[in-house]
């Protein structure tokens, strides 16, 4: 009986265990099996010990013992069933083994068993063992040292489904949550063991590539890459069964991958000629498969190009002729994010998104349903509604990955999560809730560690907040410091930032240079987003310096920009600016009409500090236009401006802008003293020369700043 | 005698203080005979048979010495007294390779020389035994994985005799093999340059030596003892770093001192030439050496190689006859063999015997290369990328497997993918042109015409092999319209042409003329484009100029 319930279990938990990882320790199985089948532990541990500890023979009985359960009328196990395919699987393997392979195979069960006793041993005799004893192990140790090392670099055989299994493991985790992988060291550490032992084992080599790319190591990923297609075009040409044809198909994605892996690094000229190599070869074959991602790659090349979108629509229709559902969506998705750059209308794109999110629902791409809510999010963001964009943000981040149900990772190493979280950082700054936008970059920099390959989005973002927060501080020296950061991430964003520093520190010639360098660079490469920041900069530059007229026509052309382009945000900037030229050029009335147009967005999704400076333009407006009416009315007028100032200082203490707080508690102070509110002038006197005496003057007359 | 006897003393008492033998002139060639003569008895004696054979190649060359001066035996120590029964047994048992015996009977012996022997008969033993066990393994992934279970507890008790100062030069010689066995190379290199100061005499250790040393900054930090060997040494490591202008200027040193007969040494020279494709000079030193040692088959499958680039099919035919009559079982011999085929054209046959040298011995790297380029000959490109690997696993500075890969993947027309391979190939021979005109073909096919310039020029400018680059470098400034340019490389290559004097066929003579004489014509330099014309008029294939 218990032998028959021996043989039960170990045929019962083995391909459990043998199916899924490495080999276990001997404690881990009895444990394993005590959780699975108690009343069978028993006797499979004596079964184990019976035959480590016996003779050869005890061995031969036991396989001997398994081709008997299937005989007999009842017998013990069905041939057919999963235990007895499993069964006769390892029967025939041994079988088929020569007389010194028994020898061997029966020696390392001995040691399999050996070993996991003598680590059970030993951990009762640390205790037990005496003084003097443990001398003497530390002696035989230290010379031991080096050796044990090089023994645990070559933890023990792996086989064949043993090592693949831990490829597919570890490529897994490298896609989808790097942080649980291995460290690339560790992992290279063992595919060189693996490929020690085994050099034709190729899939190892494209691993080793994949690692090496977690630490941009260009030289060594090539080396990997091309070893690996190297090694599989050998492979493809052995079976037979696809021939030739499996030659050149290996032939030609390595090529691709060679492309990729350019690309990936950014030698982007290398990466056109490698990938006008796989295309010549796959047209040469007439492989449309091939040909389809050359042409996505295509794209991803030639992005700066005007044209490019004709390819992308190729692509797309092409993709969608030869069943490709990844590739096709894949393309619309590359297509939405042009057309939104080009302004394209947000009904269409999003009408676009979402048949293109049916299709990944259909097909259950959940990478490509996380890149779409990630797109949609940054989408909104451009469109400036930071309501949609955090809801999409959070939807994201809220939301199980399809892949979480079969497999049990979750994905979140992906650029998708990167981008969605970095938007969300940005959006809780813009709304002065820096502790949680410092919260969220935490949690980004331990998701994806410093040298990973998304890790410059959120350096980027971190950046910029900081950035901005220097900026509304006044430590303009701290926020030049952050400039050179900011360049090595993202050279055009850099040169803006970089002339917003020197705006803010008066050195207008310098400034106007650099914008005038950027706009020109900007509007050759289409950036519009860009090209309307920097005229707006330009513009503010032209009032700073006491010439609002000039302002007006640039101003004009960034309204019109925005306007074409729907970007809603930076349009209402725009009529921001207007008004306040208008304001300085006297006609108050003008510019609160113009006022109450673009209030209302910002108000509603618009960044704490544009809401503070929409509302105290309003109060400066208020006052100038009551300039001229009667006393009792202007008396209400400024009423109304100090309520608005004082909202507008709440928002600007959100956002720690102290300049701007001095600059609204002064004005206060001259309203109150008109209206001959002497305690209330008196406290706002009181806090602006406090507030004075803290920053330093900047030279700017007070009211030539918005 | 006194130096000859401190020798005794050192490898029978391996005293800490390593008491030099032998300095660093030759002034005393009898001297360095009775210390070659002795080192060959002794390590003959513990079975370190190639040592043996090396030292007692280079005794043979030296003139013979007088009875009187001849050696006596070296004395017999009480040890070695007492062990004198077990270690004949056990040697005896050591020639017939029965190790595991050997090493049984030998077990518990104190003196140096039967302690070596049971030290070396167990790592023999377990050598033997892993080779065999290659054969039947349990799966694929543990082909690898077999490997010599007897290194692991040798290292551990040598370890504790190199730390109680205990091991001889030999002793030292073995740990360090061991060592590297268990791939510890800086330990071993260590423990190797111990041995050459110890005993400076064993060629053994000098070898090893020469195996792990990768770059010549490696040498240069090797503190090594001043004998005459270490000129041995240099000279034999200068060949495999490829710096063979010294490797010659060494071996020519040590031929004016007096071992000009050593067979050896001629060999050496005769792989140095062919190492700078110098094929003539190698040809006739092969040639010699062939006359005075015809029995040879060490280096011969360098000598295929050297008829097989003259196409010499007789005299190829002639050595591998020759060598199959001699051992038809040895890797050169398969190598000469394949060499024969390939040249003709049997390429199938070809690769079956580099196959066949392989099996005989599976880190001979130069049957890889030849294989690929035999598979390459017979269109099988992908069975010749596997074998080019091969290759490059077992020796990653193969230039040639690496200039293979980058030809294979250019007859796949996938000239960018080949381009990582000829930059490889081109790094480990930077002064190579043939790898800097495969190169610049590839850029020219990728359109990148400066980076294709660069590299013919530089091609040239290392020393043309084929005397291509320049009419490539030429063609291409025609392309871009360059004629100034184009035509002073024109000149130069028909300078370089007539300065050589080859009378071999160049094709492009009548190209060069063709353009230079359009090019005079164009600059209204009557005389010299008529001059150029009527050269032009020789060749048959332009006889018809615009």
């Amino acid at each position: 009986m218990s032998a028959y319930l021996s043989r039960f279990a170990s045929s019962f938990v083995m391909p459990a265990l043998y199916s899924t990882g490495p080999d276990i320790t001997l404690s881990k199985l009895y444990k394993l099996i005590e959780e699975s089948c108690p009343q069978l532990a028993n006797s499979v541990q004596i079964r184990i010990k019976l035959m480590a500890e016996g003779e050869l023979k005890d061995m031969e009985q036991f396989f001997d013992d398994l081709s008997d359960s299937f005989s007999g009328t009842e017998p013990e196990v069905h041939k057919t069933s999963v235990v007895g395919l499993f069964l006769r699987h390892m029967i025939l393997a041994y079988s088929k083994l020569s007389f010194s392979q028994v020898f061997k195979l029966y020696t390392a069960l001995q040691q399999y068993f050996q070993n996991g006793e003598k680590k059970t041993v030993e951990d009762a005799d640390m205790e037990l063992a005496s003084r003097e004893e443990g001398e003497r192990k530390m002696e035989k140790e230290e010379l031991d040292v080096s050796i044990r090392e090089e023994e645990v670099s070559c933890s023990g055989p792996l086989s064949q489904k043993q090592a693949e299994f831990f490829l597919s493991q570890q490529a897994s985790l490298l896609k989808n949550d790097e942080t649980k992988a291995l460290t690339p060291a560790s992992l290279q550490k063992e595919l060189n063991n693996l490929l020690k032992f085994n050099p034709d084992f190729a899939e190892a080599h494209y691993l080793s590539y994949l690692n090496n790319l977690r630490v941009q190591d260009v030289f060594s990923s090539t080396h990997s890459l091309l070893h690996y297609f190297d090694r599989l075009i050998l492979t493809g040409a052995e079976s037979k069964s696809n021939g030739e044809e499996g030659y050149g198909r290996s032939l030609r994605y390595a090529a691709l991958n060679l492309a990729a892996l350019h690309c990936r690094f950014g030698h982007y000229q290398q990466a056109e000629l490698a990938l006008q190599e796989a295309i010549r070869i796959a047209q040469e074959s007439n492989d449309h498969v091939c040909l389809q991602h050359c042409l996505s790659w295509l794209y991803v090349l030639g992005q700066k190009r005007s044209d490019s979108y004709v390819l992308l629509e190729h692509s797309v229709k092409k993709a969608v002729h030869f069943g490709l559902p990844y590739l096709a969506s894949l393309g619309i998705q590359s297509l939405v994010q042009q057309r939104a750059f080009a302004g394209k209308t947000a009904n269409k794109l999003m009408d676009a998104l979402k048949d293109s999110d049916l299709l990944h629902w259909k097909h259950s791409l959940s990478e490509l349903i996380d890149i779409s809510i990630a797109q949609k999010t940054a989408i909104w963001r451009l469109y400036g509604r930071s309501t949609m964009a955090l809801q999409q943000a959070q939807m994201l981040l809220s939301m199980n990955s399809l892949e979480s149900v079969n497999a049990g990772v979750q994905q979140n190493n992906t650029e998708s999560f990167a981008v969605a979280l970095c938007h969300l950082a940005e959006l809780h700054a813009e709304q002065g809730c820096f502790a949680a936008a410092s919260e969220v970059l935490k949690h980004l920099k331990e998701r994806f560690p410093p040298n990973s390959q998304h890790a410059q989005l959120w350096m980027l973002c971190d950046q910029k907040i900081q950035f901005d927060r220097a900026m509304n501080d006044g430590k303009y020296h701290l926020a030049d410091s952050l400039v050179t950061g900011i360049t090595a991430l993202n050279s055009i964003e850099g040169v803006y930032r970089k002339a917003v520093v020197l705006q803010a520190q008066n050195q207008m010639s310098e400034a106007h240079k650099l914008l005038q360098k950027l706009l020109i660079h900007c509007q050759r490469t289409r950036h519009t987003e860009m090209v309307i920041s920097v005229l707006l900069s330009v513009a503010e530059l032209y009032w700073r310096s006491s010439s609002p007229t000039i302002a007006l026509p640039v101003l004009l052309q960034a309204l019109a920009l925005s306007k074409e382009y729907r970007l809603q945000h930076l349009a209402s900037e725009t009529v921001l600016n207007l008004a306040f030229a208008q304001l300085i050029l006297g006609i108050p009335e003008q510019a609160l009409s113009l006022l109450h147009m673009a209030i209302e967005p910002i108000l509603a999704d618009g960044a704490v500090l544009d809401k503070g400076r929409a509302m105290f333009l309003v109060a400066k407006c208020q006052v100038a236009s009551a300039a001229s009416c009667e006393p009792l009315k202007k008396a209400e007028a400024l009423e109304a401006a100090i309520e608005n100032l004082n909202e507008a200082k709440n928002y600007f203490a959100k956002v720690d802008c102290k300049e701007q707080i001095r600059d609204v508690v002064y004005f206060q102070a001259r309203l109150y003293h008109t209206l001959g509110k002497t305690q209330e002038r008196n406290r706002c006197a009181m806090l602006f020369r406090q507030l004075h005496q803290d920053l330093p003057f900047h030279g700017v007359p007070l009211i030539n700043l918005l | 005698m006194a130096a000859s006897s401190s020798i005794v003393s050192v490898a029978a008492t391996a005293s800490s203080v390593p008491v030099l033998p032998s300095s660093c002139d030759f002034s005393n060639l009898r001297e360095i005979k009775k210390q070659l003569l002795l080192i060959a008895g002794l390590t003959r004696e513990r079975g370190l048979l190639h040592s043996s054979k090396w030292s007692a190649e280079l005794a043979f060359s030296l003139p013979a010495l007088p009875l009187s001066e001849l050696q006596p035996p070296p004395p017999i120590t009480e040890e070695d007294a007492q062990d004198m029964d077990a270690y004949t047994l056990a040697k005896a048992y050591f020639d017939v390779k029965e190790y595991d015996r050997a090493a049984h009977f030998l077990h518990g012996c104190n003196s140096k020389k039967a302690y070596f022997l049971y030290m070396y008969s167990r790592y023999l033993s377990g050598e033997k035994k892993k080779d065999d066990e290659t054969v039947d393994s349990l799966g694929p992934l543990e082909k690898g994985q077999v490997k010599n279970e007897a290194l692991r507890e040798l290292r551990v008790e040598l370890s504790k005799k190199h730390q109680a100062r205990e091991l001889d030069g030999f002793g030292l010689y073995l740990y360090g093999v061991v060592l590297r066995k268990l791939d510890l190379v800086k330990e071993a290199i260590d423990v190797f340059v111990e041995a050459t100061h110890v005993l400076p005499l064993h060629w053994g250790a000098w070898l090893e030596l020469c195996n792990l040393i990768t770059d010549k900054e490696m040498l240069k930090f090797l503190s090594l003892p001043d004998t005459w060997m270490k000129e041995f040494f240099l000279a034999h490591i200068y060949t495999e770093l490829q710096l063979i202008e010294e490797a010659l200027q060494k071996y020519q040193n040590l031929i004016d001192v007096g071992f000009s007969k050593s067979s050896y040494i001629v060999s050496q020279i005769a792989v140095a030439y062919h190492n700078i494709r110098d094929i003539d000079k190698a040809l006739s030193i092969f040639n010699e050496l062939r006359k005075q040692d015809p029995y040879r088959i060490e280096n011969m499958d360098t000598f295929s190689n050297l008829l097989y680039v003259r196409s010499m099919k007789s005299e190829l035919s002639y050595l591998a006859h020759n060598l199959c009559e001699i051992d038809k079982y040895r890797v050169e011999t398969c190598c000469v063999i394949g060499n024969y085929y390939s040249l003709r054209s049997q390429h199938e046959k070809a690769a079956l015997y580099f196959q066949r040298a392989l099996k005989l011995n599976p880190r001979y790297l130069g049957a890889w290369t030849l294989m690929g380029h035999e598979y390459m000959e017979m269109k099988n490109t992908s069975a010749a990328i596997q074998a080019y690997r091969h290759a490059i696993e077992v020796n990653k500075r193969d230039y040639r497997a690496w200039y293979g890969l980058g030809q294979t993947y250019e007859i796949l027309k996938m000239p960018f993918y080949c381009l990582y391979y000829y930059r490889r190939a081109h790094q480990l021979r930077p002064n190579d042109s043939r790898m800097l005109v495969a190169l610049g073909e590839c850029y020219e096919k990728l359109n990148q015409l400066v980076e294709a310039k660069k590299c013919y020029w530089r091609a040239y400018a290392v020393g043309d092999v084929e005397k291509m680059a320049l009419v490539k470098l030429a063609k291409l400034h025609e392309q871009l319209t360059e004629s100034e340019q184009a035509a002073q490389c024109y000149i130069k290559y028909i300078q370089d042409i007539y300065s050589c004097g080859e009378i071999v066929e160049h094709l492009e003579e009548s190209t060069a003329f063709r353009y230079l004489a359009q090019y005079y014509f164009k600059c209204k330099l009557w005389d010299e484009a008529s001059a150029c014309a009527q050269k032009c008029c020789a060749f048959n294939d332009v006889q018809d100029p615009d």
